[in-house]
C-alpha cells in the first residue's frame, strides 16, 4: 500500500509515503489502521463472549447464533487474528534470535493464526446456519 | 582474541535495558503488559475458537465446551480475556494519543498507565455487572 505524495526518499522513488525498505512503517500503519475497527468490534465481543459463561450449550447458541452477534464475532476473529499474528511477529523477532528457530515460529504463527480464525469463523457459521 | 582483561572489564559494564534503576516502573509494568495482554488473547482466541467449533459441531469437542462454558476455571478464563480486550483496547488508546504527541510529558505519561491500569479493571467489572443485571 502506498500513499500519494511528492515526497521522494531517494530509495524507493517518487509517490510512496512510507519510505522504509523495510516493512517496519507498514507493520506500525496496520497495527494502528486495524486497531480502529477492532476497537468496537472488541466491546461487543467481550459483551458477548462474557455472556457464554454459565450457559447451557443451546442458551449460548441462541445467543450467538444471531445474525448481528455472529457477524460481529466474525469480524473480530479475522480482523483480530491479522492484528494478532503482527503483533506475535513483533515479539517473535524482538526474542528469538537464533534464525532457524526464528524462520519456524515465525511459519507457525503464519499457520496458527489462520487456523485460529478459520476455526472460529467455521464454528460460528454452523451454529448460526438455519437448521 | 579477547583476553581477560577485556573481560573482565566488559563484565563490569552495565547491561542495557538497566531493568534494575528504571524509575517510572508503572508506564514499564505498563507497556509490558500491553504486550502480555495481546500474547494472551492469541491463546484466548485459540482456546474460544476451540469452544465455538465444538458447539458448531459436537463430537468429542463437546467436552471442552461443556467445560468452559460451566466449568469454574473456564468462567475465569472468559473472564481474564474480557479484561485483556478492555486493557489492551485502552493500552492501543494510549499509544494513539502518544502518536498525536498528546501527553507525553512526566504528569500525562503517568495519568495514561493508571488511566490504563484501573480503566481496564473498572471497564471489566462494568461489563460483568451489566451483565449480570441484564441477563
Amino acid at each position: 500500500m502506498s500513499i500519494p505524495t511528492h515526497f521522494n526518499s531517494g530509495r524507493s522513488g517518487q509517490g510512496a509515503a512510507y519510505v522504509s525498505d523495510h516493512e517496519g512503517s507498514e507493520h506500525a500503519r496496520f497495527m494502528r489502521l486495524s486497531s480502529y475497527a477492532l476497537a468496537p468490534l472488541g466491546v461487543l465481543s467481550a459483551w458477548w463472549l462474557a455472556g457464554l459463561v454459565g450457559e447451557t450449550l443451546e442458551g449460548a447458541k441462541a445467543e450467538i447464533g444471531r445474525p448481528f452477534p455472529a457477524i460481529v464475532l466474525i469480524c473480530f476473529a479475522i480482523i483480530g487474528m491479522i492484528h494478532a499474528r503482527q503483533g506475535m511477529t513483533e515479539i517473535i523477532e524482538d526474542y528469538v534470535h537464533d534464525a532457524a528457530l526464528k524462520e519456524k515460529a515465525l511459519h507457525w504463527n503464519r499457520i496458527g493464526s489462520i487456523a485460529i480464525a478459520a476455526a472460529w469463523t467455521f464454528g460460528i457459521m454452523l451454529i448460526a446456519a438455519p437448521k | 582474541m579477547a583476553n581477560a582483561e577485556t573481560d573482565a572489564r566488559a563484565q563490569k559494564r552495565p547491561l542495557s535495558p538497566h531493568l534494575t534503576i528504571f524509575r517510572p516502573w508503572l508506564t514499564m509494568a505498563m507497556s509490558m503488559a500491553h504486550r502480555i495482554t495481546g500474547a494472551g488473547l492469541y491463546l484466548g482466541m485459540a482456546l474460544l475458537a476451540l469452544y465455538l467449533l465444538g458447539a458448531g459441531m459436537g463430537g468429542w469437542l463437546h467436552a471442552l465446551t461443556g467445560w468452559l462454558a460451566s466449568g469454574f476455571i473456564g468462567g475465569m478464563i472468559v473472564f481474564l480475556i474480557t479484561w485483556a480486550i478492555f486493557h489492551h483496547l485502552l493500552g492501543g488508546i494510549r499509544h494513539a494519543l502518544w502518536d498525536r504527541g498528546l501527553y507525553m510529558d512526566k504528569e500525562g505519561r503517568e495519568l495514561l498507565a493508571k488511566a490504563s491500569l484501573f480503566g481496564g479493571i473498572g471497564l471489566t467489572l462494568l461489563l460483568w455487572i451489566l451483565k449480570a443485571i441484564a441477563g
